[in-house]
Parts: structure tokens; sequence; C-alpha cells
């Protein structure tokens, strides 16, 4: 499940919340990219484990909803809406902004 | 029909003589109420009764300071004031007047009532500003003709023009434009002239009123003939020519009934896309400004609103020539001489209607069917009215942060196109979120300040995205706050250019102007 090769990688949240999704759904964030670059020797990129501590888990939850919807519909023509609830909107704005997304 | 009962003959009116007329104050006084009643009594809700007279309320001066003096009229009752079918009282003077003449003088006692606000109650939604266009209109003692411009307003603007950018307050002209939209309210005038009255930028909510302004029915004769009924649905007309206006307030955008606008003469660099919201618009003179190309969505006003008149020349549009082209939807030739088109009239006269068009580029109209008339509307835009597409530009990309792609040593050609996704951006969509957050039109600079520097000009992109009433992607239809895409396309709308519609016939010099447009995401790019 870890290592520089694995095809999964994990992103832990501030309050220890733990999401497992594919890597190269992770790779659509500009920021865990550059994390998980072996060339780059981060500890992230050798263990395949982001600790994301600015984050509380229910925005790294919409936030992996997101790259999932994202890999989904990367080739889409007509692209639906995500729904985003109003209340996590801003950190999810301060989270985009960080991830580069 | 004949037996019908006729209606009662007009009566006369008594005009009694007014017993202070030469008083000026009580002029402007008269004229405020004259103005409050023409405005607040709505013809159709008063009651077909007289309204109740009061022995009292006859008599001129029956203030307490005449209270011992003989007074001539006493006992003389007015019996009729007009028509029940609404004919105009000539006599100003009602019995509320008397009522308010009286007090003017302190009579010592107060009342919760004589609270200036009190009166706005009376209103509905926008009550204040009723009553304070109302109070301006009528407290103003400049004459009251439409659109008179104000010389000496303008000329004190001029004196010193640093006081009066520097007051936070209306200027003269800012409060002049309110008298006279005021004015048009009042009288239900559907024709705003605002023209030359110097006006650096419009004050929020002045034009906002107008979205509910009604005509009033005009009764000329006693006898009510059919065409007495006439529509009150205004034909609203918007000029403001010969302003230094460079920005357009949001509330202009709001006028569904909109049907003219003039922006002749002015400081426009741009039009917004929120024009597009204009859905009644059939007549729009954009000439002599500052435009380098027009917005993407007034094509759309041509193609399926109303809009049949677009005055956009001159201005310093950006030339086909010069600019970049992607594709070519209509051939340019080099100047070549038209071959296979035996058409008796092409080339002499366009030439003669545009003498400057000497340059390289020429792009004639081929029909390959005969142009004709029958060509049904359904089937396609017919080319003889309908705007033609006659170049795209090449297509901009903007990142996440609505700025424009730059290349630079950090982002590689080769990594941008891999990470390149249909998909709108996180920030997008929660963007989008927060535009649909109630209360955001109302947070102000200093509230947004307080959040992460990060997000402050995203929040405002935000934020102005909404207060223009929201923008919707021209290729998707989609609603967005950062555009991805953008480009131009230069279109030939020359039947529309001139208020007799000209059919274009083949072998026709096409004017193409440029028009930006914008598209939501990466995959929204103009279609080959």
């Amino acid at each position: 499940m870890s290592g520089p090769t694995s095809e999964y990688v994990t992103l832990v949240s501030r309050d220890g919340f733990e999401f497992i999704i594919p890597r190269n759904v992770a790779c659509v964030s500009g920021t865990i990219r550059r994390m998980l670059d072996p060339s780059s020797k981060f500890s992230e990129g050798l263990t395949g484990r982001c600790v994301l501590d600015e984050f509380p888990g229910m925005v790294l939850e919409k936030v992996c909803e997101y790259l999932c919807y994202n890999d989904k519909h990367k080739n889409d023509i007509n692209v639906p809406d995500m729904d985003i609830p109003p209340e996590l909107c801003l950190e999810l704005l301060m989270a985009a902004d960080y991830l580069d997304v | 029909m004949d037996n019908e009962i006729p209606l009662p003959p007009p009566r006369r009116i008594r005009h009694r003589s007014p017993a202070k007329s030469t008083n000026p104050s009580t002029a402007v006084s008269s004229f405020y109420r004259a103005g409050r009643l023409s405005r607040f009594d709505d013809r159709s809700s008063q009651p077909s009764s007289d309204p109740a007279l009061f022995s009292s309320d006859d008599i001129p001066a029956s203030g307490l300071e005449n209270y011992h003096a003989t007074v001539s009229g006493a006992g003389r009752k007015r019996r009729y004031r007009g028509t029940w079918w609404g004919e105009q009282v000539a006599d100003p003077k009602r019995k509320r007047a008397e009522f308010r003449e009286k007090r003017n003088f302190d009579s010592g006692v107060w009342m919760g009532s004589d609270e200036p606000g009190s009166e706005s109650l009376l209103t509905s939604e926008d009550g204040s500003n009723w009553g304070e266009d109302l109070r301006k209109t009528v407290l103003d003692p400049r004459p009251t003709g439409l659109a008179a411009p104000p010389s000496m307003d303008s000329g004190s603007v001029l004196l010193n023009p640093a006081a009066a950018f520097q007051r936070t307050e209306e200027s003269e002209a800012q409060r002049f434009a309110r008298v006279v939209v005021g004015q048009c309210l009042e009288k239900g005038q559907e024709h705003i002239d605002l023209g030359g009255f110097q006006l650096g930028s419009l004050p929020p909510g002045l034009l906002q009123p107008l979205k509910h302004l009604t005509k009033l029915p005009s009764f000329t004769e006693p006898p009510a003939t059919e065409n007495a009924f006439t529509s009150l649905q205004p034909f609203l007309r918007i000029y403001l020519p010969n302003n230094s206006l460079s920005a357009l307030p949001n509330d202009v955008f709001e006028l569904n009934n909109l049907r003219v606008l003039s922006l002749r003469s002015n400081k426009f660099t741009e039009i917004p896309p929120a024009i597009g919201r204009l859905t009644d618009l059939e007549v729009l003179n954009l000439s002599v400004n500052r435009l380098t190309y027009l917005p993407w969505e007034l094509l759309k006003l041509i193609q399926q609103g109303k809009l049949n008149h677009v005055i956009s020349r001159p201005n310093p549009f950006h030339p086909i020539e010069e600019a970049q082209i992607e594709t070519w939807h209509c051939k340019p030739e080099p100047d070549s001489e038209p071959e296979e088109e035996p058409e008796p009239e092409p080339q002499p006269t366009t030439n003669s209607t545009l003498p400057k068009m000497q340059l390289p580029l020429r792009i004639h109209l081929q029909l390959t069917p005969p142009p004709s008339l029958q060509l049904g509307p359904d089937t396609e835009p017919n080319p003889v009215w309908a705007p033609i597409l006659v170049a795209t530009g090449p297509t901009n990309t903007m990142d996440m942060d609505g700025k424009p792609v730059q290349p630079t040593p950090y982002n590689r050609p080769s990594e941008t196109t891999s990470k390149i996704s249909n998909a709108p951006s996180l920030r997008e969509l929660a963007l989008r979120a927060v535009s649909k957050l109630p209360y955001l039109d109302q947070t102000t600079d200093q509230e947004l300040a307080d959040f992460p520097p990060l997000i402050v000009p995203l929040l405002q992109r935000a934020r102005e995205v909404r207060l223009a009433g929201g923008q919707t992607c021209s290729v998707c239809g989609r609603e967005y706050v950062l555009p991805r895409t953008e480009w131009m396309e230069w279109w030939d709308i020359s039947p529309h250019e001139s208020g007799v519609q000209l059919r274009r016939c083949n072998g026709m010099l096409l004017r193409p102007l440029p028009f930006r447009r914008f598209g939501c995401s990466l995959s929204c790019v103009p279609s080959v």
C-alpha cells in the first residue's frame, strides 16, 4: 500500500483521517505531485504518505472528491458541476490555492 | 351601444382666487404638494366620491394668528373638484394643501407624524429614494424643462474639479441627473435624456427606479375614445451622450425593458458582457468611445434578441489586418477581382462608401446559393441578414487564478499541456459556491481584508461578478466566475449597422468587427 512505486497514495488530514486514492488522481494537484516526485527525495515520495496538516478531515474529504471528479471528467466535453456545500467553500478556496488545483 | 348612458358632461371647475398666491414660499410648497399628490395619488385607486370637506379647510387664512380676522370667503364650500374619470383639476389647491400651509406656522404642538421620514411609509419598497428624488425635484428652483443642460453647474464643476471630486457626496451634475430622472418618473416619461452633463460616473441607484416606470394615461378629450386606451408599458429610452463615463453601473443591466441606449461620445474602453441581459434592447449607440472590441454577447442580442441597430463606429477597434488570425471562415482575397460574380453593383459603390479601406485585405461575401429572401429563417441563419463569422483569433488560456498564462521557465509547455483537464478547477468550483452565498454583494473591502490575502482577489472577483448579475460561458452557457479561455472573433454585422436594414448582396465587402469571447473551461474553445 505504500512506497515510491505503489499505485495508491495516502493523504492524511490534521485530525488523523486518512484517504487512500490512486496516485494519478492525487497528482492532479501540483503540490502533491511535487511532494510525491521520487526524484525530489522528499519523505512523502519515499513513503507514499502525505500528511496535510493544514486541512481538517472534512475539507480533505471534499478535496479528494474533487480530485476524483477532476480525473473522471478529464476528457469530457460537458462536465457536470460538483456540489460544494456553502459552509466549506472558503476553506476549499484556501485548499485549492495551496494544492494548486 | 346607442342606448348606453352617456358619460356625464365635464363640469366647470371653479377657480377660486387664491388668497396667498403671491407668496413665493407658498408657491414652492404648493408645487411640492402638487408633485407629491400627483405622484402618490394613483388615479385608478382614487375613490369616485369627492374627498371629505371641512368648513375650516376652505378659509384661506384660518391660522391661529388670524383667529379674530374676518374672513370674506368663510362658509363657502367647494362642491366639485373634477370628474370622476380623472379629468385634471386645473387648480392645484386641495384640502390637504391648506392643512400643509397652516403647518408652516408653529402651533406649539408636535406630533409624531410631523417627522419627514414618516412620509416614506406611504410608498412601497424604495420609498426613501422616492421621497428624496421628489424633494430634490421640487425644491430645485431651476427651470423644469427636460434635459436643459446644467450650464451653471458644469461651469462650476469645471472651475473646481478637484473640489467636486474630493467630495464624497454627489457632484452637482449627478444631483441634476437625479432631478431629471425623478421628473421622468413622476411624469411617466419614457425618454430619459442625460446628455452633456459632464457626468464622470453614474451614481449607484440613479437608474434603478426606472425599472418601475409606468406611463401615465393621457386624458386630452373628456369623452374617452378607443385610442385613449394605450399600453402603459414604457418604451424606455436612455440617452447618455457627451458625458465622460467609463463604466456603467450594474443597475443599468437590470432594466429589462430598456429599448434604446445611447452611450455616444463617452470614454468607455470596453462594454461589459452583462449587456447581454438587456434582451429588449433595439438600438444601441456606442460611437465615439475608446472601444477596441465589443462584447460577444451583443451578437446574441442581434441573433436572438431584438437588437437591430448597432452604431459602433467610429471607435479605435482592433483592425483585422494587424490581428493574429487562427482560422478564416471567409476567404480573404488580396485585392483580387471578383471574377465569377457578374454583379452589376458591387465594387464602386462599396468603395465609395468606404474610402478608407484601401487595405490589402478585402473580404467579399461569397454565397454559394444566390441570395434570396425566400431563404427560410428556420432552416439556418439567413446570410443576407444574419451576422457572418469572418475570422477567429488565437485562443488565450488563463490559469486557475484567472491570469493569462505566461510562458515562464517554470511552466514549460509540455507540463502545462500534460495537465490540461476539461474539468473546472477547484478554485472555480469553490468560487461558484461563494458567489451563491447570500450577503456576498454587501460585503465591503474592509470585511474582505480579514480573509487570508491569497483569496482576497478571488473573492473580490466573485463579488464583482455577482454584482454584475453573473456571467455565462459563451460556449456551454454555464455560469462561471473566472474565465479560462478568451479569444477574438471577427463578425460582420453590416446589415444591422445602419438604421435602414440593408441586405447583403453577393460580392459585397465585409466590414468585420472584433468581438471578445470568454470560455469557462479549457474545453470551451472555438469550435472549428
